[in-house]
């Protein structure tokens, strides 16, 4: 333990903050999850940058702060390069960090590096992407977040403001993503015959990059006379490309996704020239990474574990009943800042550096 | 070399050849083209309708224009891989200096054409004047670059001004403010290499820059000069993509480096240097495009759409490349050389 003391102290390419400022705030009350023993705890990110990883990664900080047997906290940004992602993994473990909440963008491909740090005696908890493996023997607790939750969502709304059936747009990220296939079927649940996908299945390749989704929505709008109801899993992708409907003097049809600021504007802005525009969104789920830290700072520290298993993302809001909130922006706050993360607004706009 | 001689050949040999050649690879690039109109009017006729166009045809003024500055660079013998970070630099200089106020927008706008100078000389030092090898130089570039890009947004994606959304993603008598740039641009460069002395200079270093040096050329310089002004068409793209996509990432440019690769070959600019050819590769870049649309507007999935694009470029680069071959054989026995077989 000395030594990897000493090594922890000779790596440069993570940033270690100190947690005992941000103890102090915790002082007031300490949460069940949070135990007697002292730990240090990680955050490893396969990818780190965006605002909605960058609003992630505050809010980890922020929940690992609440619990003072924490000594250390420290962060890496894979960088989305699969071969750091997995050097970032194994230098933790050799530096004798006691618990990390990894989300593992490679997938399967960091899992063995997982289940070595698992057997050298390291709490590891991935989260929100599955990299497969079984609980208990190549990780401690895998923390899930339900997609086909989202999906069944969303297709219950659908089915409110379409009681007749209609056309459905599903738009995902990279070609055969697990996020997008989980909420096809979760959909699929609510929705019957009645409603018809119009993309090739299952889902609209965008890579969740806003440029192609552009190209990707203005072809299925030049080729598809009636859309009914757009569904996103990434909806401020589509403030860019939404105001191609008016290209081809039609209504922004409904539509079904997560939230985010920017989006929310751009409803306030546009609702009035499109009698069609509905927005339905689910929280883009910043808040996952709270129970994945919640669950490693409970077996690191002897806590008790939170009772939930699986991040299930909340309504967030519903322009047409209201409830459990109206659409809302912010135009005083960056667009890239997600009002539905536990986050306090001005601490989001903070994370993301405007 | 056949590609060498014949280029170098045309001031003195005549109209004949000089007439015959650029004819050859527009030809080859229109009737590709027209051949794809027709199959999407006949397959999916909303990729070819006017709203479908509308949506798509910015996208192809932005390849269009990086097309263009890496036909610079390969008119030269080289290539220019930090074009990723250049264009995603500029996305991202116009996107967070301005803060998302107009008032900024010019000056951050300056700011980023003044990044691409920058940028565009230290490549041509290396190459040009170091003689580096250009792939190495410029990909060691698009890593600097990119370190400016983290250094300017921390890799958020930022939301645009409303002027810069008005100025390239508005229209003028109904026609994209993009296209109408891209246009602008493919006239600049055509005019100035081809009707203009440092124009002239600059393709003939281009064929056969021994030639040129012994004619008393500053070989050099012109070869440094193309990556700077790559650089500066590479900007321009990155500034039109923060006005054309409300919120860009700050890694936009990563999906422009091969379409912009395609495309000067589709318009059949030798990779070994030579002759450019701005109207091919911009007719290139609409094909490229096009393609990709009639992939979306068929409506088969993503692996199939894949396909689709891989065989259409193999076909187009495979019926370029024949024609290649016996235009080369030609003019193989016409210059009595035997140098056909780099051609193939």
């Amino acid at each position: 333990m000395k030594l990897n003391a000493m090594k922890m102290t000779a790596a440069c390419a993570v940033t270690t903050l100190s947690m005992g400022l941000a103890a102090s705030t915790a002082l007031a009350q300490t949460p069940s999850w949070c135990g007697p023993n002292e730990a240090s705890l990680a955050l490893l990110d396969g990818f780190g940058g965006n605002s909605w990883r960058l609003v992630t990664t505050a809010s980890g900080a922020e929940e690992a702060a609440k619990c003072p047997s924490i000594t250390e906290y420290v962060y890496a940004d894979g960088q989305g390069d699969t071969q750091k992602a997995i050097s970032d993994i194994n230098s933790m473990a050799a530096r004798g960090i006691k618990a990390m909440v990894v989300f593992g963008d490679a997938g399967p491909a960091v899992l063995p590096a997982l289940t070595n740090a698992h057997r050298a005696g390291t709490i590891v908890v991935p989260y929100r992407v599955n990299v497969g493996g079984v609980e208990g023997e190549n990780y401690a607790k895998f923390i899930g977040s339900s997609f086909v939750e989202d999906g069944v969502s969303w297709g219950n709304w659908i089915k409110e403001v379409l009681p007749e059936g209609g056309n459905v747009l599903f738009l995902s990220g990279p070609a055969g993503n697990s996020q997008g296939v989980d909420e096809l079927a979760g959909m699929k649940q609510v929705l019957d015959d009645k409603y018809v996908f119009i993309n090739p299945e299952p889902f609209a390749v965008t890579n969740w990059d806003p440029s192609l989704t552009q190209q990707v929505l203005s072809a299925e709008i030049a080729k598809n006379d009636k859309i009914d109801v757009i569904v996103s899993d990434f909806g401020p992708s589509l403030v860019g490309a939404l105001p191609v409907f008016a290209e081809f003097g039609r209504s922004i049809p409904a539509l079904a996704t997560s939230d985010g600021n920017s989006l929310s504007c751009f409803y306030e802005q546009n609702k009035d020239a499109n009698p069609d525009f509905k927005l339905f969104t689910v929280a883009t789920g910043n808040d996952n990474v709270r129970l994945a830290v919640q669950w490693a700072v409970a077996l690191a520290t002897g806590g008790t574990p939170p009772t939930d298993e699986i991040f299930k993302a909340p309504v967030y809001e519903n322009s047409v009943s209201g409830t459990p909130n109206p659409v809302t922006c912010r135009p005083d706050l960056p667009g890239s800042i997600y009002l539905s993360a536990e986050m306090a607004d001005d601490a989001q706009a903070k994370a993301v550096g405007q | 070399m056949a590609q060498y001689q014949q280029s170098a050949g045309h001031d003195g040999l005549g109209l004949d050849l000089r007439s015959l050649k650029p004819a050859r690879g527009f030809v080859t690039v229109v009737i590709s083209t027209l051949m794809l109109i027709v199959v999407c009017a006949i397959f999916a006729p909303s990729a070819i309708s006017a709203g479908g166009l509308a949506g798509s045809l910015p996208f192809a003024a932005i390849i269009a224009i990086v097309g263009l500055g890496q036909m610079l660079v390969v008119q030269q013998g080289g290539f220019d891989l930090s074009l990723a970070g250049g264009v995603s630099l500029a996305v991202v200089i116009t996107t967070h200096m301005s803060g998302g106020s107009d008032a900024q927008l010019f000056s951050s706008i300056a700011f980023a054409l003044a990044c691409a100078v920058v940028a565009g000389s230290v490549n041509g030092l290396l190459v040009g004047v170091l003689r580096l090898n250009a792939i190495v130089a410029t990909i060691g570039m698009n890593a600097l670059l990119y370190g400016a890009v983290f250094a300017v947004s921390g890799g958020v994606p930022r939301i645009t001004t409303p002027l810069m959304a008005q100025i390239a993603g508005g229209k003028t008598l109904g026609v994209p403010n993009s296209v109408l740039f891209a246009l602008v641009i493919m006239l600049l460069v055509s005019f100035v290499l081809k009707k203009t002395v440092i124009g002239r200079r600059f393709e003939a270093i281009g064929a056969n820059p021994a030639a040129a040096h012994a004619a008393g050329l500053k070989v050099q310089l012109y070869q440094a000069m193309a990556y700077v002004f790559a650089q500066l068409h590479y900007c321009v793209a990155g500034i039109l993509i923060s006005g054309i996509t409300r919120e860009p990432t700050a890694f936009q440019g990563d999906s422009l480096l091969l379409p912009s690769v395609a495309v000067v070959v589709l318009a059949g600019t030798s990779l070994l240097g030579g002759r450019g050819f701005p109207i091919s590769t911009v007719l290139a870049a609409y094909f490229l495009n096009q393609l990709s649309q009639f992939a979306l507007a068929v409506g088969v999935p993503f692996s199939a759409q894949t396909i689709i694009q891989a065989l259409a470029l193999v076909f187009g680069i495979g019926v370029y490349s024949l024609r290649w071959k016996q235009a080369a054989t030609k003019r193989a026995l016409k210059s009595k050389t035997e140098e056909t077989d780099n051609e193939a």
